[in-house]
């Protein structure tokens, strides 16, 4: 029962928080307290709950789908209710699950206006994220995708900042045009799949299956529209550069949880979908616009350092050094090696972590100061001894300091890169060699803002009297900060998990078309 | 066991950080931060000498495997320990300097308010300096190397409310970030070219790693010229390692963080800026001795700039005012000996040097902060003087310091400085044209003067002459001023300025060229008020004081280091000074774990020398005696000391009359260099210590305005003025915005989106489908018809 069902339960789960917690909250005098308690609860339940996917056993050998339950939705077009986990997935639900109870705790006082239809958009957001992970039917995956766009288009337009409007404006257009190209080529697969194999489907292993015995065949110029039409979405989501302009703004006015949400887990949706559907499904294609992701990765790594180094707003530093974070993950992705690969997907979870915290703590001295402006700091150390600890901390694990967990993410992307067979080999090195400036970069502009921030001589009065972090923050940061030191020193655990997964999308992708196997060096 | 000796400090880290910050008791915080190091003191000595020890007996590898790191495809990183001969040396003096240190600083930082986080992070150092020391591989070695950075961040920048700190810290790690760089792709390019990253073959103890160096010693040797070090072969990997070598080791172009960082308490500047950190680029060369003996043009490269530096820095430290920044420089001129050391293939010399260098550079830059500590907090040499009557114990010491550096017999210093002379100019490796050789060896002697100059210098404007420091309180001097000025943190001045007429400024405004003395001291005093509540390490409203003693705490490590520069040097007399009765011992001892570089004349080592630090079999030991060294040619003999290895019977043939000689000769030049430098520096600045020195000198070439204008301002200001405010907002998002506008009046939508939410959502999906269909309309059979 569970087996079959637990992921259902898991993305309906907060679907029923949000309800209850509005019912009740309506209802109810004082309701309004209750409905954080009642959406933290759900989201906690839900974290609870995730975790049992981790008795799915043999993730390390087998990349099988788990969980799985497959229900007829729409017979006509042969649309299916079909999820499942995997080693890739799984770790995707589970830093999801995390982060929303943390990002529903760190709106604790901060969230006045309308809190109930707060809480429940974030809980409609975290069945919509879920969802996307979990949806082995392009219908369904393509509806939580786009699902859920309008609970964070909310949480920007309504609870952020001053020019929230047009930051969730510019989000949802970026993202929902990507998306709709997608949609073309779902119905271009249904119909291709239609064609050679005699029926329609949109489901994702049954595909795959097609494609392997060569019921289906896409040829050269089919794969290469579809990949980008469903490359051009995800880039946007990711986003990877050119794409990006959208995330600085929207992460600068979402207000604290939004933030946390969306470096933690909705940018991973852009990295996931290219691994999922992109490597697995197009091949060739993959192969074929390898040199095109890796140069607009590598563009993406140093253009976010460098742009991120001058930025004056915190956020927005911390937003741009997501560009810079998430061009690494594409760029491990079409190294087509395994150790990139595993790198790409371990650098998703780390920086989940990793950015999620800092977003936390940029959100934190935003409660106390109402500016996120760097010039307005300086000195916090003095009054916030353990803020500045934790800062500290978070942001060398963005850098990628050893024995924290961003390093192993970086150093396997960088070290798949090297031994790439996706480019020549002289391209693969100068690719490395000029992605591995991001890790000098990503030293240069954290450690000057925690230097303008944290250090020197606290100059403006405001500052004086800041209090240090009490125990809810430090409840939500500890967590983490215990994450990015286990992560660091014992990745195996995670890496295992998700080898079986990663490895069976690598095969797709290093088999040429005559069968055989690019050469790997 | 080996994990015990890093492990010991990182507990003493953690209850020195959680504890200390509620106990707040002095004693209680240095006892346990210098009992950690105690114990992994006396841990590593006991592994090192003990029954069984790394450093006694047949060589062998101590190693100790904890956990598989991690295991991608076929790459594989460890988290294990392992000592071998190198390591063991390493090991045990960077825990004994440790622990002097500790004690030191037990007495230097007392009254300190933030005393436990000091501890703290000198424990956390310590234990990632012996992580890169012990560690078995080259990923785990990364994260010591890394994280002996941060420690060194955090340090630099421990006095965190004052701004040079900060920048100095950071500054300092972001030179080691560009070094990093290197050394993770070296790392990535040592696993492409072997499979492994290992130093060690560890399958003797069950797990299945092989020694990556092994697999290069299985390789031929890189041809020399300059296209070998693209070519992404064992020279690139040497290249790539050392550009990191570069950045922890203060080399040329990276060196420009280390003389700030001395804006660190001084036990830090003793400990990690001298002794230790700063070594760390050395180790891994020696470490990688199989690497660098297979890349001649990277040894090439690594010996020029090693002599390059060592004389760069010379000159700079001749200049300087700052008791810690002459240090300093000499530190980098001295890191520039080893590296000379490296590239010539004198690996050995080069550690031998690293270990008499902790021994006199600890104990120089703790004299330092002796009397530092005694001159309350004052480092400029201009306003001391005179001190050898107040600090009687922290002179005699330091005067053991000063001979040793600078090169006097006996002392630690003279045997591994004329080793690494006289191997420079004998060298015969392939790597090291002859004439090349004889060059290197002139620039080594140059700075061997220079050294010895700059040191006298030092001794003399502190220790002797008149005691500047009561004048410099006594107000009206036209020296004020400019000491003044240079204290505060600001570029020093040339000390021609000083007078009273034309004096530096250091506050817009607050001095008129033409004021007289009077004018001048009220001005300098209305600047201390300003300054007093800000600065609570600036020595200026002490008001007039004498000098005093250090207590025991810090005089005991001075003593003990100074017997150390004493004797220390005493375990590597070569062969030659011997009396020809014995072999150099540490020569003997570290010769079967470092690589032996192709000689001129043919012999070498390249095919199949299973290398004795890379097997856990005593019987690799004797390897290097298999191998076709000598090639027979008397013409061209292998130099004395590389003669030896192996401990074979045939060393005691390999001790050429000829070359003794040679070698005595050589020894006698450098005693005449040192004594020269010793009396030119006594002669030149005894009568005249405020000597004016070359501005360009004391500017320190404007090496660092230099990297400003070149480097540092147009990367910033290119990335906010091009990269964001053009890119970002002009291109992309203006292309967005117009391509909205012109296509479906996406822009109006937007607008009216502010008037209501769900209008504008509708909107924007009513447009998505025209789109979609559009779009399925233009292109889909288009897709279908290529099917």
């Amino acid at each position: 029962m569970l087996q079959r069902s637990l992921l259902t339960i898991l993305v309906l789960l907060p679907v029923a928080g949000a309800i209850a917690a509005v019912a009740y909250g309506m209802a109810a005098r004082r309701g309004e307290t209750a409905a954080k308690w009642i959406a933290l609860g759900f989201s906690t339940a839900t974290f609870a709950l995730s975790l049992l996917l981790l008795t799915g056993g043999g993730y390390a050998d087998s990349a099988a789908f788990r969980f799985e339950q497959n229900l007829p939705w729409i017979g006509a077009i042969g649309a299916r209710y079909h999820v499942g986990v995997d080693g890739i997935s799984l770790w995707l639900v589970i830093l999801t699950t995390l982060l929303v109870p943390i990002s529903i705790v760190s709106s604790w006082h901060a969230v006045e206006k309308r809190p109930l239809a707060f809480y429940a958009f974030i809980l409609l957001l975290e069945s919509a994220m879920i969802g996307v992970f979990v949806s082995l039917d392009l219908l369904v995956f393509y509806l939580f995708f786009e699902a859920s766009l309008v609970p964070m288009f909310f949480l920007i337009g309504v609870w952020g900042g001053e020019r929230r409007i047009y930051a969730a404006a510019k989000f949802f257009i970026f993202t929902a045009v990507g998306s709709l190209l997608m949609l073309v080529g779902i119905i271009a697969l249904y119909y291709i799949h239609l064609r050679q194999a005699g029926f329609g489907t949109f489901d994702y292993t049954t595909l795959l299956a097609s494609l392997r015995s060569s019921q289906m065949v896409l040829g050269p110029d089919a794969q290469f529209w579809l990949f980008l039409a469903f490359a051009i979405a995800f880039a946007i989501k990711v986003p990877l550069f050119p794409f990006h302009t959208w995330l600085p703004d929207a992460h600068t006015e979402a207000p604290t949880a939004g933030s946390v949400i969306l470096a933690g887990v909705l940018l991973k949706m852009g990295t996931y979908g290219l691994m999922r559907f992109n490597l697995a499904l197009f091949p060739d294609a993959s192969r074929y616009f390898a040199w095109v992701m890796i140069t607009l990765a590598v563009i993406g790594i140093i253009y976010g350092a460098l742009v991120a180094m001058v930025q004056p707003d915190v956020k927005r530093l911390v937003a741009y050094s997501s560009v810079s974070h998430m061009g690494f993950v594409v760029l491990g992705l079409f190294s087509f090696t395994e150790q990139g690969m595993q790198g790409s997907l371990y650098q998703m979870l780390n920086h989940g972590v990793s950015t999620g915290a800092l977003f936390l703590l940029v959100g934190m001295i935003y409660e106390r100061r109402h500016t996120r402006l760097i010039s307005e700091f300086g000195g916090l150390a003095k009054p916030m001894p353990w803020f500045a600890t934790l800062f500290v901390f978070a942001s060398l694990s963005s850098v990628g300091l050893p024995i924290l967990n961003g390093f192993i993410g970086e150093f396997l992307i960088m070290l798949g890169m090297w031994t790439s067979p996706a480019l020549s080999q002289t391209w693969a090195r100068v690719a490395t060699m000029l992605a591995a400036t991001g890790v000098i970069w990503a030293a240069v502009y954290m450690l000057w803002m925690l230097q303008r921030v944290l250090f020197g001589r606290v100059k403006n009065e405001k500052n004086k009297r800041l209090t240090d972090l009490n125990w809810r923050e430090m409840g939500l940061l500890l967590p983490l900060l215990a994450l990015m030191i286990y992560m660091g020193v014992y990745p195996r655990p995670f890496l295992n998990r998700s080898r079986a997964a990663v490895e069976l999308v690598r095969s797709r992708v290093v088999a040429t078309e005559g069968g055989g196997v690019i050469a790997e060096r | 066991m080996l994990r015990y000796i890093i492990l010991s400090p990182l507990v003493g880290a953690a209850i020195c950080w959680l504890a200390g910050r509620r106990v707040r008791s002095e004693a209680f915080i240095g006892l346990v931060a210098s009992l950690s190091i105690a114990v992994s003191c006396a841990l590593s000595l006991w592994l090192a000498f003990g029954t069984g020890g790394a450093l006694v007996g047949e060589p062998r590898v101590i190693l100790d495997h904890v956990w598989t790191w991690m295991e991608v495809g076929t790459f594989r990183a460890d988290i294990g320990f392992a000592m071998d001969r190198l390591s063991g040396i390493y090991a045990c003096f960077i825990t004994f300097v440790g622990l002097l240190i500790h004690i030191f600083a037990t007495g230097y930082m007392h009254g300190d308010k933030s005393f436990y986080r000091f501890f703290a992070y000198l424990n956390l150092f310590m234990f990632m300096m012996l992580t890169l020391v012990l560690a078995d591989n080259l990923l785990l070695m990364f994260v010591g190397w890394e994280g002996v950075g941060l420690c060194s961040y955090l340090l630099i920048g421990y006095y965190i409310d004052r701004k040079e700190a900060g920048d100095a810290a950071k500054k300092a790690f972001v030179a080691n970030r560009v070094g990093d760089w290197g050394v993770v792709l070296g790392i990535m390019l040592v696993f492409a070219l072997t499979g492994s990253i290992s130093f060690f073959d560890k399958t003797g103890i069950g797990v299945p790693v092989e020694s990556a160096m092994a697999v290069i010693n299985t390789m031929g040797v890189d041809a020399f010229g300059w296209r070998t070090l693209f070519a992404g072969g064992i020279t690139s990997a040497a290249i790539l390692l050392f550009i990191g070598a570069t950045g922890k080791s203060a080399q040329i172009p990276l060196f420009v963080w280390l003389p700030d960082a001395m804006a660190g308490p001084t036990p830090v500047s003793a400990l990690i800026h001298a002794a230790t950190m700063v070594t760390a680029g050395v180790y891994m060369i020696v470490r990688c001795s199989a690497i660098y003996t297979h890349a001649p043009t990277a040894m090439f490269i690594v010996a020029i700039i090693g002599a390059a530096t060592a004389l760069f820095a010379a000159t700079i430290g001749i200049a300087q005012n700052d008791i810690k920044k002459v240090l300093a420089y000499s530190t980098v001129s001295q890191l520039g000996y080893m590296m000379l050391a490296c590239g010539v293939g004198a690996f050995v010399a080069a550690i031998f040097h690293v270990m008499t260098h902790a021994f006199f550079k600890a104990l120089l830059f703790l004299g330092s902060g002796s009397v530092i500590h005694g001159m309350h907090h004052e480092q400029d040499m201009r306003r001391m003087g005179g001190l050898k009557k107040y600090m009687p114990i922290t002179f005699a010491t330091m005067l053991t310091g000063w001979l040793a550096i600078s090169g006097i017999p006996i002392f630690a210093g003279f045997f591994s400085k004329d080793e690494i002379l006289w191997k420079t100019w004998s060298t015969s490796a392939t790597a090291i044209p002859s004439w090349a050789g004889k060059t290197l060896w002139i620039v080594g002697a140059l700075t061997a003067l220079l050294t010895a100059v700059y040191m006298t210098r030092l001794m003399v404007m502190t220790f002797w002459g008149g005691e500047r420091f009561r004048e410099a309180h006594a107000g009206g001097q036209a020296d004020e001023a400019h000491a003044h000025a240079f204290d505060e943190g600001e570029k020093a001045h040339d000390a021609k300025h000083a007078s009273a007429g034309d004096r530096p400024h250091h506050e817009p405004g607050a001095h008129v060229g033409d004021a007289h003395a009077g004018a001048v001291h009220a001005s300098v005093v209305a600047h201390h008020d300003d300054d007093a509540d800000e600065d609570e390490h600036n020595a200026h409203h002490h008001g007039p004081f004498t000098p005093h003693e250090s207590p025991w705490t810090m005089t005991v490590p001075l003593v003990v280091l100074a017997i150390l520069s004493t004797v220390g040097g005493l375990v590597g007399v070569p062969y030659a000074l011997s009396g020809g009765t014995f072999n150099n011992y540490f020569e003997h001892t570290l010769e079967p774990v470092v690589e032996r570089a192709p000689q001129r004349g043919g012999g070498h080592a390249e095919v199949g020398v299973g290398n004795a630090s890379h097997a856990t079999t005593p019987a690799a030991s004797e390897s290097h005696a298999q191998t076709p060294s000598h090639g027979g040619e008397g013409a061209l003999p292998p130099s004395v000391g590389e003669g030896e290895h192996g401990g074979a019977p045939a060393a005691e043939h390999a001790h050429d009359p000829a070359e003794v000689r040679a070698e005595r000769i050589f020894t006698g030049i450098s005693i005449a260099i040192a004594l020269a430098g010793l009396g030119i520096g006594w002669t030149v600045f005894r009568k005249n210590p405020l000597r004016v020195m070359p501005r360009l000198l004391e500017n320190k070439y404007y090496v660092d305005e230099a990297y400003d204008a070149a480097v540092i301002n147009p990367i910033k200001v290119g990335s906010r003025e091009g990269l964001w405010k053009i890119f970002d907002v002009k291109v992309v998002d203006g292309l967005v915005n117009g391509l909205a506008r012109a296509t479906s009046g996406l822009g109006d939508i937007a607008r009216r989106m502010q008037a209501g939410f769900v209008r504008g959502y509708a909107a924007i999906i009513l447009l998505g489908a025209l789109l979609v269909i559009g779009y399925f309309v233009f292109n889909f059979t288009r897709v279908l018809s290529h099917l």
